[in-house]
């Protein structure tokens, strides 16, 4: 079987799992590699979740909120904006391609937008290949 | 940890979810996690005998945690929470895995959908192991309501919570009450005018003590949640502008819709042949109570033309719902104004669904009005006649019923426009934080079952900003949103789930990164102690400051790291 990346989504509860959950009704088809988990905002994503995932066997990560100005908490998405840059520096140090980690914003009315957003992010991480962490972890386990 | 005795529910939702995600693989694969004592798939697990089947299992095989793999959360969270209360278990003690939105409806069937459908609920059986329960908390549900949209809808879901004893703020953003009905000269099928109905609504709006109207105003901005939002009011009146801010627990969108653009459609030749006129545009001749051309004679020939901008692929695909029991109504009025008009018809399908309707489609052909129907996509050429044709235009119509291709002529041709989303729905749905579909229009939260409320608790739409709807449907929607909103406002209070950050003092180093996060200054500090601390009523549970806190010391209640980390394993196992 050709190999199908796995990519863990981490969604705000207001606007960008509901976009989700829009793309659902509105019956838009995207790629089925993401796996979604829902936060209230992104503000409360701990970038320790983002390397649990990448450790665990995720391929790719993409986290999703409100865009810049619509947070339900005022503000939340611009925390995640700020931890963001200081995450993508580390991974980069740990040989982890910057596709890999996406930050976008899908509002509540984007289903099209996450649908898109998904199948793309499916389609870069097949052209790059499993994440080094898995082949690490692999390699590893055969040397034992 | 101790061992749980988990229960999995698998939906099939009917078909929606088993025609494309193998529900009873799914469950045997959650039948063979640790923790899980049984696994069922059911037809619909939100339908009584679904919501029974937990209950009877949670008391007979005493589980302490359900996975319900269904629809969104979103959608019936708050049902499977309450048949876990009704069984005597905490209602938090629920985790659902939504493998409807977010997998059947948007994947293809095959191993794909089956093996996420797999991948989700097993995230949602690693997660509820470590749910806790959770209190509920009870919040003041102000009485007061923000309606956006003046028009006959704004108007009489306001009247209707003024009456019920609501404080009411109605937002129009022109200077006149009235809307798109105030355009209209008389309504069908029942000839009742308009005007008057509106005039009325106007009146009694404008004279309510409980109704606060502002005109030329626009709602700059709404923040909070259910029961306690707070709207900006901007109100320009030539070159003051003032912004007001006022506290309300609910909201109503009303804010209707626009005429499609005529001019859009080259083929009828709409602003550039002067006798052919959109419906508003004839609106205004009744009720100015001439009928004329443009040159000020009375037309002998009047064309109707139906579905201008609906029903086709180039500009909306839908129905606009109204246009042809009024073309009905024009075709009466044209004969009241001028009998010896001759009046066509030209449709594509007569929509006659409504009360009443079918009776005054009947009574439109006894009144000769010549029907001539079209197919879809083979329109009506409309040109200029000569002058030895004793009319203004020649309309050539591919009668598909006699399959014969006639010509009629016309002096005055009325293009039936249709609805369509208004062009700041966008900025609408953003600014109350609801959904829109691809036409634009508002997204209802469930489109049978709960039509008038939305996604986002405390916001409620309703008439023709949702989707093209008549007056009598409107007005069912604006009452409907003025009743939810008031059985809410009796209680006085809504409970709301108690999720809120606490700070675990021991781990606490007191650095107060987290004091200056906080959105809502939610967080103290204590001197004496050199500790942090959540205040719990302030706290809106966003998390922000548990992300951030370097000792991890801050824990959000129900979306904890170690809940968080287990459905991470969960859907990468």
């Amino acid at each position: 079987m050709s190999y199908e990346p796995k990519i863990v989504g981490f969604l705000c509860n207001w606007c960008s799992y509901t976009g989700a959950d829009l793309a659902g009704t509105s019956r838009i088809h995207y790629a089925p590699n993401v796996r979604i988990i829902r936060v209230m905002c992104c503000g409360r994503m701990d970038p320790t979740f983002v390397i649990k995932a990448l450790h665990d066997g995720a391929d790719g990560v993409l986290i999703c909120g409100c865009h810049p100005g619509d947070c339900h908490y005022s503000e939340g998405n611009y925390k995640m904006m700020r931890r963001y840059p200081l995450l993508k520096k580390m991974l980069a140090d740990y040989g982890i391609d910057e596709a890999r980690v996406r930050l976008e914003w899908v509002s509540a009315s984007e289903g099209q937008r996450f649908a898109d957003l998904a199948s793309d992010m499916a389609q870069r991480l097949r052209e790059l290949g499993p994440s080094p962490v898995q082949v690490a972890q692999a390699t590893d386990m055969a040397e034992r | 940890m101790e061992e749980r005795k988990i229960g999995v529910y698998v939906c099939n939702c009917g078909t929606n979810i088993a025609k494309m995600v193998d529900c009873d693989g799914v469950c045997e694969h959650a039948a063979q996690q640790p923790g899980v004592v049984l696994a069922k798939s059911y037809k619909y697990m939100c339908s009584n005998p679904g919501q029974e089947m937990i209950i009877e299992d949670i008391k007979e095989q005493g589980l302490d945690r359900v996975v319900v793999a269904a629809c969104s959360p979103r959608m019936h969270e708050p049902t499977f929470r309450k048949a876990l209360q009704t069984a005597g278990i905490s209602p938090y003690f629920l985790e659902m895995a939504n493998i409807r939105e977010q997998c059947s409806w948007v994947h293809d069937g095959g191993e794909a959908a089956t093996e996420k459908a797999r991948a989700l609920t097993l995230g949602a059986i690693r997660r509820v192991q470590y749910h806790q329960p959770l209190e509920r908390r009870s919040v003041n549900m102000c009485p007061n309501v923000l309606v956006i949209g003046g028009g006959f809808v704004g108007m009489t879901a306001a009247l209707e919570l003024a009456d019920g004893g609501s404080q009411v703020y109605l937002v129009e953003r022109q200077r006149n009450l009235g809307g798109n009905v105030a355009r209209v000269d008389l309504t069908a099928p029942y000839l009742d005018s308009a005007r008057d109905m509106v005039t009325a609504l106007i009146t009694r709006t404008m004279e309510h003590p409980n109704i606060f109207v502002f005109l030329n105003s626009e709602v700059g901005s709404l923040e909070g949640y259910v029961g306690n939002f707070r709207a900006v009011v901007d109100t320009v009146w030539g070159d003051q502008a003032t912004s007001n801010e006022y506290e309300v627990g609910n909201v109503v969108v009303a804010t209707g819709y626009k005429e499609f653009d005529a001019s859009r459609v080259t083929h009828y030749g709409y602003g550039k042949l002067p006798n052919v006129i959109t419906s508003f545009e004839f609106e205004k001749m009744l009720r100015a109570g001439r009928v004329e051309t443009k040159e000020g004679k009375t037309p002998n020939y009047a064309a109707i033309i139906h579905c201008v901008g609906s029903r086709n692929r180039e500009f909306h695909t839908y129905c606009s719902r109204v246009c042809c029991m009024t073309a009905l109504k024009y075709a009466h009025e044209l004969k009241s104004a001028v009998p010896s008009c001759y009046v066509s018809d030209l449709y594509v399908d007569m929509h006659a669904f409504g009360k009443g309707h079918e009776d005054f489609y009947r009574r439109g052909s006894e009144a000769k009005t010549l029907f001539l129907m079209y197919a879809k996509g083979d329109h009506p050429v409309i040109r200029k006649a000569e002058p030895k044709d004793g009319c203004e235009m020649l309309i050539e119509v591919n009668e598909k019923l006699s399959r014969e291709v006639i010509e009629i002529p016309a002096d005055l041709v009325i293009l039936m426009v249709g609805m369509e989303a208004r062009d700041d729905s966008d900025a609408v749905a953003r600014l109350v934080n609801i959904s829109r579909d691809k036409d634009g229009w508002f997204i209802e939260s469930h489109p049978k079952l709960d039509p008038v409320a939305t996604t986002t608790d405390g916001i409620y739409i309703a008439g023709a900003c949702a989707a093209p709807k008549d007056i009598p449907d409107s007005v069912a929607q604006a009452r409907a949103a003025a009743a939810r909103i008031l059985a809410r406002t009796i209680r006085g209070t809504i409970d709301i789930d108690a999720v809120f950050a606490e700070v675990d003092e021991d781990k606490c180093c007191g650095c107060r990164i987290c004091n200056g996060l906080c959105p809502y200054s939610a967080i103290e500090f204590n001197e004496e102690k050199k500790r942090s601390n959540v205040i719990s009523a302030l706290c809106k549970a966003c998390g922000a400051c548990v992300a951030a806190c370097p000792s991890s010391a801050i824990t959000a209640r129900h979306f904890t790291d170690e809940q968080i980390f287990a459905q991470i394993e969960g859907v990468l196992a």
